[in-house]
């Protein structure tokens, strides 16, 4: 579903991602992590386009990312991409920012693009803030309103880029338990994210990337209890303190 | 027309047009100088707690922002002369646009001033300081800082309208481009050229402004709250 | 003798309603006109396509580094060798019109990038086209930053259009130059135009700080 070869990205003379070579699968949900600067969100930007790619190759959904030929605002339909800082239009409630791409993208009839809105909302546990302003919801609750956003417009792949790093800790699992549903409905994921309980519940692979190299992958349980290099013990060392 | 462009008039009354850029200069400097006196004091007025010294500075500025400059221009223009007061056309110019652009500079400051976080003040009045204190040692000096780029902006429109006193016959730059059309019948030659050397001075005080903000930006030091 | 002055002046009330008529008629339709154009511009000018915004930066800076009397003689005496047929009042609308899109589209530009990166992000990756992006999210969210910038913007110019009074249109600052020639008294005279156009003015100056308050404060983007 994606695939990554050789992909390698500089930021003026910073090397940020250095011959990256990384295949998620249909249905496959994968948890990159690493220190800050490592260049995650830098590698899952480059999925949908945000950030361009320099050298190598990426194939997303059968489609080479950066190549002419290739329809990005097509190919974005199909990708669903949630920030860390939600990116709510704060001019529109929650279901206004749910439907409004389904409406003028996919041309969803408006009462049908409703409806299934307010399903999801409710799906996700908001039931009763179809007509709520982003201001007057919570983090958590703005990040829930972001998550159905994405999954309105029925993407083949959901990208999440430190979902829950701008929450305050009690909104953190709202959240996660949302991201888990996702996921156990067999959605290709890929997710940046510290949270290790998240990961070790539905990841199929860790992948853990520092300084733009992909240093270790594994599975949760090979990664967490036997981490097999030494920067991999440091940075778990570190995020597990507490 | 355009293809009898005459470029030898232009550079026979090239040193009319000198005067005239020079002229404009000085008056704008006169002019800047006394709106800066003038917004200084009328600013000072405005921030008082007293209503006797906010009143007739507030009239001033909201009645100045409130009505064009011509019209301003040829109040005292034709006003002054009914009070008694018989002035060159140069001077009724620079007091006409000293007067506008004090107005604007008065609230230039003023947004400076307040832009200033009110823990400054408390600072300061924790320390005891009178309120001169506080406006000499802490509040102006920052004030100082975020007034200059909007200041700048303030003394380009003053150099574009000391193009109005040329309706005053005050002998500037437009003047000079009035000049040669009627003469020649060329107001192509001339307005054109007249709008160059608007151009020059235009890009020159942006280059200034541009400077300014460099030699601020690299002496203070931006405290991270 | 200041009786027969304000004689002569109440005498002179039809004039002083056509002046008034032709700055509001004026500054209507340039404003109108202008705002149009300005918008259109200031669209095109942030889509950062580097012909666009070249062409549109000189000539923006042509118009904000020349006097508008300047443009106003270059338009009235220049367009007629040009072959366009041109009478004091059309060239005043073209003038002001020119100018008045010229700073509406810089105050656009300004609203426009005034909207947090993310929000275009977000708009990007849901695959919304550039001009469903335009359309849906940053424009509404830059009216915000735009409108009290654009109601100043509309007194500056209102105030603007007393210029083409240079040029012989009868305006209501011409009104007050005819008048004054009848009865000398430049200070009642002026003081009358002044107070006229203080009261279309002020209002507007009140609103654009009013505006500003208001969006200013709920211009926080969302908290997290």
């Amino acid at each position: 579903m994606i695939e990554f070869r050789g992909v390698n990205k500089w930021f003026g003379p910073l090397h940020v991602l250095k011959d990256i070579t990384l295949s998620v699968e249909p249905r496959e949900v994968v948890v990159v992590c690493g220190p800050s600067g490592s260049g995650k969100s830098t590698l899952i930007r480059c999925i949908n386009g945000l950030e361009t790619i320099k050298d190598g190759d990426l194939v997303v959904d059968g489609q080479h990312v950066g190549e002419r030929a290739t329809n990005m605002t097509q190919l974005r339909t199909e990708i669903g991409f949630v920030f860390q800082q939600f990116n709510l239009y704060p001019h529109k409630t929650a279901l206004e920012n749910v439907t409004l791409a389904p409406i003028h993208v996919r041309k969803i009839p408006r009462a049908e693009a409703k409806s299934a809105g307010r399903e999801l909302l409710a799906k996700v546990g908001l039931a009763d803030k179809f007509d709520a302003y982003p201001a007057e919801l919570s983090g958590g609750q703005q990040q829930r309103v972001a998550i159905a956003r994405s999954l309105c417009m029925r993407p083949k792949i959901m990208l999440f880029d430190e979902p829950t790093s701008a929450l305050d800790p009690e909104m953190i699992s709202e959240v996660l338990d949302v991201m888990v549903a996702v996921a156990e409905e067999s959605m290709t994921m890929m997710v940046v994210t510290h949270e290790m309980g998240f990961a070790r519940k539905v990841a199929k692979r860790v992948v853990f990337i520092d300084a733009g190299a992909i240093v270790e992958t594994g599975t949760p349980e090979e990664f967490f209890s036997h981490p097999r290099t030494e920067r991999s013990r440091a940075f778990l060392s570190k995020i597990l303190r507490h | 027309m355009l293809t009898n462009f005459s470029f030898r008039t232009i550079v026979e009354y090239l040193p009319l047009f000198g005067q005239g850029l020079v002229a404009t200069l000085w008056l704008s400097v006169l002019s800047f100088a006394g709106a800066l006196a003038i917004g200084i004091i009328a600013c000072g007025m405005n921030l008082q707690r007293s209503r006797l010294l906010r009143a007739p500075a507030k009239v001033y500025i909201d009645a100045v922002r409130a009505t064009p400059l011509l019209a301003q221009l040829y109040f005292l223009y034709f006003g002054l002369p009914r009070l008694g007061f018989i002035l060159p056309e140069l001077v009724v110019g620079v007091l006409a646009l000293s007067l506008n652009s004090g107005a604007y500079i008065a609230e230039i400051i003023r947004a400076g001033i307040l832009s200033i976080p009110r823990g400054q003040v408390e600072a300061g009045v924790a320390s005891g300081m009178t309120f001169v204190q506080r406006m000499r040692l802490v509040i102006l000096p920052q004030a100082f800082r975020v007034t200059i780029p909007p200041l700048l902006g303030q003394a380009i429109v003053l150099v574009k309208d000391s193009a109005l006193l040329s309706l005053i016959s005050v002998a500037e730059l437009t003047r000079a481009g009035q000049l040669l059309a009627s003469d020649r019948f060329m107001p192509a030659e001339a307005f054109i050229t007249v709008a160059a050397c608007y151009l020059l001075l235009y890009y020159g005080l942006k280059g200034l402004a541009r400077g300014s903000e460099r030699w601020l930006g690299s002496r203070t030091v931006r405290s991270r709250a | 003798m200041i009786w027969v002055q304000l004689h002569s002046l109440i005498g002179s009330y039809p004039l002083a309603l056509r002046g008034l008529a032709m700055t509001v008629v004026l500054s209507l339709i340039s404003l109108t006109l202008g705002t149009l154009i300005g918008f259109a511009l200031g669209v095109l000018r942030a889509d950062d396509s580097r012909t666009h915004s070249g062409v549109i930066g000189a000539w923006v800076d042509l118009i904000r580094g020349t006097p508008f009397l300047v443009q106003i003689f270059l338009i009235f005496f220049i367009l007629p060798e040009l072959g366009v047929e041109l009478d004091a009042f059309t060239a005043g609308i073209i003038g002001l019109t020119n100018l008045a899109s010229c700073f509406i589209c810089e105050i656009v530009v300004a609203g426009i990038r005034a909207v947090p990166t993310g929000q275009v992000e977000a708009a990007l990756a849901s695959g919304l086209s550039r001009w469903q992006r335009m359309r849906q999210v940053v424009l509404p969210q830059a009216m915000r930053v735009v409108l009290p910038p654009l109601v100043g913007q509309y007194v500056l110019l209102i105030k603007d259009s007393s210029v083409v009074s240079a040029i012989g249109l009868t305006d209501l600052t011409r009104v007050g130059w005819l008048v004054v020639q009848r009865v000398p008294n430049g200070l009642l005279v002026f003081a009358l135009v002044g107070l006229a156009y203080f009261i279309v003015c002020y209002p507007l100056i009140l609103l654009a700080s009013r505006l500003e308050k208001r969006l200013g404060a709920a211009h926080a983007e969302v908290q997290l």
